[in-house]
């Protein structure tokens, strides 16, 4: 890496920086999803402070943990993340969906260091994980892989064939992150498509599963420490979370934050964090 | 062609661990001895080609060559998503294999007949079609699929197709398979069709015309040399068992245009007339268009012009 930086080792100072980054970078380039991105965001700074067993040091390495962000839309949080833990340079995030960039507005795979698979279409991710974590439980391989989910992407099918496969095969490698923040595109999941009972949908599936709250990351790190099975964590979250009118709100699923958004924004965050 | 293609891959799997079976719940009676044998290396996915399709991208990812066995268009057209975004975009080496082309599974019906899948696996970047003719083809075919790291689609008849070739063909990557030599003209297949065009070469021949028939099992990597010597020649067919939109005959013609080469080209491919016409492959062939009597009037109206 160009500029060698000091990664976190604390995920609520991580998830905090990666906000403000979230917030510039979706202003900068007028994009959607700023919601989205401030929803997953914690989870995704547990995952990269040790949860997972990932690191600018060993992206590389053959048993390293394999994270799958398959809400391909919340691409802020990741992009933010992974420039500040190290995976590339920071000054990438004010490109973030210009002209010949490196990151665009869903997630990029290519030439883009820790991202494992570009998403973008839901549901491509948990089946994608799934054929990762059955080739390595398979072989004998080491490594978890954990797939972060958004609610609504389970109206998609794949979830639910994935699902079985999993459990038929007892993958004790694969984990499930549902970031259940209850909106999705146009409304709110349970007036779009109930998914309500959620956890026991899961269960009855055979997953072994826990709902937590999305924000706490001692729970989210206890939760994604030990599997017996296939895991599904719901993590219990609140679209927009940590800037107030963006909060719950199915406009800031699109609206771009604007000068006066952020410095707004930023304000409350340096308040509430 | 099918059981070819699972011998040769058995056999192959056998020296190398890395090759993955994948079937989406079919198979029945052709995949029990790649089981049996290496039940390590084959997964019965179940019914959810989707997933199953997303599942060999990420196994694949992992450093197998993962083919994938279905029939008809569920291998294809029901998981074209996770083709196009997990296989193509990633790149990453899933062999994806149809059995039952055109109308392979001719009495089964529309939902069983495999017409529009060159087209739009054609249409997605990294993948390589590969169409083999005959079991001698297939066997070739498959080891040198097994030998590359692309993105592929195999598409393969069903079983009990005959030999095309009469002296065992020399399979090269991007090249056209001569089955017989011709001065007047050319008919080039793709598939087990081949029967019905080394047929309409036989009764040109009865009219005095000397025409050469040729597999043409590459359709993402056109052989533009022997394309540029049989344009040369006289007319060239294009013979197909797939919709004319978007199949081995665009494909011909697409590059021809782009060569900018001249000659008379025609193309013999499904009609579609009657989605619902039921009948044996032969006869949804003949009444969709595929047919000897169409290819000769097709070359005689091409050698008058």
């Amino acid at each position: 890496m160009s500029n060698a930086v000091t990664a976190f080792t604390k995920a609520a100072d991580l998830a905090l920086a990666a906000r403000h980054e979230i917030i510039s970078m979706t202003s900068t380039a007028k994009a959607s999803h700023v919601a989205s991105a401030l929803s997953v965001v914690d989870i995704l700074s547990v995952l990269y402070t040790g949860a997972a067993n990932i690191s600018a040091k060993n992206m590389d390495g053959a048993d390293r943990d394999i994270v799958i962000l398959s809400k391909g839309h919340s691409a802020a949080a990741l992009y933010s993340v992974l420039a500040l833990q190290g995976f590339f340079p920071k000054d990438w995030l004010a490109q973030y969906c210009n002209n010949d960039a490196a990151l665009g507005g869903h997630v990029t795979s290519k030439g883009v260091p820790g991202v494992e698979l570009s998403t973008g279409s839901l549901g491509h991710g948990l089946p994608y994980g799934l054929g990762i974590a059955m080739s390595r439980k398979k072989s004998g391989a080491k490594g978890r892989v954990f797939v972060v989910m958004s609610d609504g992407e389970c109206d998609e099918g794949t979830t639910w064939e994935s699902a079985m496969i999993a459990n038929h095969h007892g993958l004790d490698n694969l984990v499930v992150i549902v970031d259940r923040n209850k909106i999705q595109s146009l409304t709110f999941t349970e007036d779009t498509l109930k998914l309500e009972p959620f956890a026991d949908k899961w269960i009855a599936f055979g997953w072994q599963t826990e709902t937590i709250s999305g924000h706490d990351y001692s729970l989210l790190a206890a939760g994604l420490s030990q599997q017996s099975g296939p895991k599904c964590i719901i993590a219990d979250t609140t679209k927009g979370k940590g800037v107030d009118f963006m909060e719950n709100s199915v406009l800031w699923h699109y609206k771009p934050p604007s000068a006066d958004d952020v410095n707004k924004a930023f304000e409350q965050l340096g308040e509430n964090y | 062609m099918r059981d070819t293609f699972v011998k040769t891959l058995l056999e192959a799997a056998k020296k190398d661990r890395n090759i993955i079976l994948m079937t989406g719940d079919l198979g029945y009676g052709v995949l029990d001895t790649f089981e049996k044998e290496l039940p390590g290396q084959f997964i019965n996915s179940g019914v959810n080609e989707q997933a199953m399709m997303g599942m060999a991208a990420g196994y694949a990812s992992t450093g197998k060559r993962v083919f994938v066995y279905s029939i008809a268009n569920f291998p294809t057209l029901r998981c074209l998503e996770q083709i196009r975004n997990d296989v193509c975009l990633m790149n990453n080496p899933v062999v994806v294999v149809s059995v039952g082309a055109g109308y392979g599974y001719g009495n089964q019906g529309y939902t069983h007949h495999a017409l529009e899948d060159i087209a739009i696996l054609r249409a997605l970047p990294n993948m390589e079609v590969i169409v083999p003719a005959d079991p001698a083809e297939t066997a070739q075919l498959t080891l040198s699929i097994i030998a590359s790291k692309r993105p592929t689609y195999l598409r393969l008849g069903k079983s009990g197709e005959p030999a095309i070739h009469t002296t065992a063909p020399k399979v090269s990557h991007g090249v056209i398979n001569e089955v017989c030599p011709g001065k007047s003209g050319t008919l080039i297949f793709a598939g087990s069709v081949g029967t019905v065009a080394v047929a309409a070469a036989k009764e040109l021949a009865g009219q005095g015309l000397s025409v050469a028939v040729a597999s043409m099992p590459f359709v993402s990597t056109i052989d533009m040399s022997y394309l540029k010597k049989a344009l040369a020649k006289g007319p060239v067919i294009v013979i197909e068992e797939h919709s004319y939109r978007g199949g081995v005959g665009a494909a011909v013609l697409e590059a021809v245009n782009a060569a900018n080469l001249q000659g008379a080209i025609g193309l013999i491919a499904a009609d579609q007339n009657n989605l619902s016409q039921i009948g044996d492959q032969n006869f949804l062939r003949a009444v969709n268009g595929i047919n000897v009597e169409n290819i000769i009037k097709k070359f005689n109206a091409l050698v008058a012009n």
